[in-house]
């Protein structure tokens, strides 16, 4: 049990997991992570399988850890689940997964059911969010007719309408095209007024953070200037 | 198998909504005209639903394919659909796919660990003909107004196509069970360690439950 | 979405989809409850005609709809002909497609979102029960999103297995399902994400 005093106040900018591991038939999918990151642009790194997509998940509780505990701008991921996913948006890898409804206008509504906004309120939100995105004169449009740079752009004002404190962006580049992929990692690196948990392989984008993290086998193996965590992921493929 | 939900999740959301899809583009394969009724492979995607999803998850993802059908969407065999469908003389099968594929699935989940092809095969039997049946034989007379051993009768040309439907559904059950065990509920996510990311992912999401 | 809807400004448009809903449901009681006379059947049929005509729908319409009624008109004269007398078998006949053909007007002059909507009106008092009708109006949202989904991934295995040089039959449908329910987790998640529980 963590005490007051260490426990960042509801409002913090602070993640901080405490020997957090994830165990799956007693193989060990993540080890003993405890860090704590107040950036506001942190950038995870590491191999296909390295551990760094079971730890964005942890953050947001879509995977539980089978030990430790996770905070997120102070709330106990495992207690205030409703809470946390309130704070947090999650970009995924493949926009067909992330696109629910059937026309782009529903899409974006969808995450603002439950809201209690009254229904002008929500309109106009899912107006201004989809015109920022470029969509605007796709509100009505089926959303699979989208193509896949949009289908992301749509996946990513589905995420920000919310008005999350916190976007996590697992591979959000990693389908797209060149020119789609420097838009949308613009979007998340430049233009995002929310904390960013971005998981790449594409180094660049990782190199413009304020902080990174490096996965390998499981373990967080290095968290630092994003410079330097890069070229010692670099030095390690040389 | 309990998998009797106070409150469907939304990885059953999900599957439900996926599986409704599923039976919806097993609908482009024919209708091969056998008679009056024609026989479909949309028939084999409801006891399917019962086998793959089990009883609950099953007959929702049956009755979210009907929604779609009464909405107005072209998604039956031949592209029907609409509210007729549900008034005519085949509307009690289509309601009978219902509790068809909560009967399969109850029957096919009923073993305790392992998927057992014969307990699967037998659902499919019982809910996929039986139940079916049960509910369409009786619609059909009432609605007609014909004798219910005349259905009956006419029904017996459809069995032959029924029982080829079965067996290639279990066949396929029995395939996928192998293939993505997963999907068959949290018991089968335990007894395997899974061997890729995203099954991690699912199966601690579901032990967790 | 494809959708059988026929775009139109007549009134039977305009009218809100559960009222319409909730008056076939009483005309379809009506037609098959009452014991029918050649009179009684013929105004049926003419009621249906007269609907049609009120939704301001060509007649070809009309026509369309009694071709897709086919198979249960020759199901119903055939069958009816060996157990009843032919005067019988038109009364039946007539009985019944005239209610599939008031049904059909439902869904040609009703948007599929509105009857979707109606339908989560409609399931509201289940609410007691222990039912949810928006999770169920959500589910039902998600599968007509998923549609174009699974059909785009039953294409792409075809196609793959064509470049390959195999023919599976119905063997094709296990990648198609492990796809499609792979993919159906991905969607979990998202679902989760976005506060869907």
């Amino acid at each position: 049990m963590s005490t007051a005093e260490e426990r960042a106040a509801p409002g913090s900018n602070e993640i901080a997991l405490d020997g957090v591991a994830v165990e799956l038939d007693g193989r060990r999918i993540l080890e003993d992570v405890t860090v704590r990151l107040a950036q506001h642009r942190i950038a995870v790194i590491g191999a296909n399988g390295s551990g760094k997509s079971t730890f964005a998940r942890v953050l947001d509780g879509l995977v539980r850890p089978t030990r430790g505990t996770v905070r997120v701008h102070g709330l106990d991921v495992a207690r205030e689940l409703s809470r946390v996913r309130a704070e947090v948006g999650f970009v995924f890898t493949n926009p067909d997964a992330q696109i629910l409804m059937p026309t782009v206008a529903e899409d974006v509504r969808l995450s603002l059911r439950g809201s209690g906004l009254a229904r002008a309120e929500v309109d106009a939100r899912v107006d201004a969010v989809l015109r920022q995105h470029g969509l605007g004169d796709h509100a009505d449009a089926p959303a699979y007719s989208l193509s896949g740079g949009q289908k992301q752009l749509l996946a990513l004002a589905s995420v920000l309408v919310r008005e999350p404190r916190l976007v996590i962006a697992d591979e959000p580049t990693t389908l797209l095209d060149l020119g789609n992929a420097r838009r949308i990692g613009r979007m998340l690196i430049d233009d995002l007024d929310a904390q960013l948990v971005l998981l790449t392989h594409d180094l660049e984008l990782a190199e413009r953070c304020d902080v990174a993290l490096r996965f390998h086998e499981g373990r967080l193996v290095e968290v630092g200037q994003p410079a330097d965590v890069v070229r010692a992921y670099r030095r390690e493929y040389a | 198998m309990t998998d009797a939900p106070r409150r469907f999740d939304t990885r059953d959301i999900a599957r439900i909504a996926v599986f409704a899809a599923i039976i919806a583009a097993l609908g482009l394969i024919g209708p091969i005209p056998v008679g009056p009724v024609p026989i479909t492979a949309q028939t084999l995607g409801v006891i399917l639903a019962g086998m793959v999803l089990g009883a609950w998850r099953g007959a929702a993802a049956v009755a979210v394919f009907l929604a779609l059908v009464a909405v107005g969407l072209p998604l039956l065999s031949g592209g029907h659909g609409g509210a007729g469908v549900f008034v005519g003389v085949t509307a009690g099968y289509l309601f009978g796919w219902i509790p068809g594929a909560f009967v399969t699935g109850l029957i096919a989940h009923s073993g305790r660990g392992r998927l057992s092809w014969w307990r699967v095969a037998l659902g499919g039997v019982v809910g996929g003909i039986l139940v079916v049946y049960a509910l369409g034989i009786p619609v059909a007379s009432l609605v007609a107004k014909l004798p219910l051993d005349a259905v009956m009768i006419g029904n017996l040309a459809f069995i032959p196509g029924d029982l080829a439907k079965i067996a290639i559904a279990t066949a396929l059950t029995m395939t996928l069970w192998k293939a993505y065990p997963p999907v068959f509920g949290a018991r089968r996510e335990r007894a395997l360690a899974a061997r890729t990311a995203p099954a991690a992912a699912d199966a601690t999401d579901a032990s967790a439950r | 979405m494809i959708a059988l809807y026929l775009p139109g400004r007549s009134i039977l448009h305009r009218a809100p989809a559960g009222v319409k809903l909730l008056a076939l449901l009483a005309l379809a009681l009506l037609i098959s409850l009452w014991p029918h006379t050649g009179v009684t059947i013929a105004l049926a049929g003419l009621v249906v005609v007269a609907l049609y005509a009120f939704a301001l729908l060509p007649p070809v319409v009309l026509l369309r709809q009694l071709w897709l009624a086919k198979w249960i008109v020759v199901l119903m004269v055939v069958t009816q002909l060996v157990f009843l007398t032919p005067w019988d078998a038109l009364v039946n006949t007539v009985r019944v497609v005239s209610i599939v053909l008031l049904a059909a007007l439902l869904t040609l002059t009703t948007r599929s979102e509105e009857l979707l909507a109606a339908l989560e009106t409609g399931m509201r008092p289940l609410a007691r029960l222990g039912a949810d009708p928006r999770r169920i109006g959500l589910t039902l949202s998600l599968a007509i999103s998923m549609l174009p989904v699974v059909a785009g991934i039953a294409e792409r295995v075809r196609d793959a297995q064509r470049a390959r040089g195999v023919r599976l039959g119905f063997r094709i449908v296990v990648p198609v399902l492990v796809l499609a329910l792979r993919h159906a987790d991905d969607v979990a998640d998202a679902l989760s994400a976005r506060g869907a529980d």
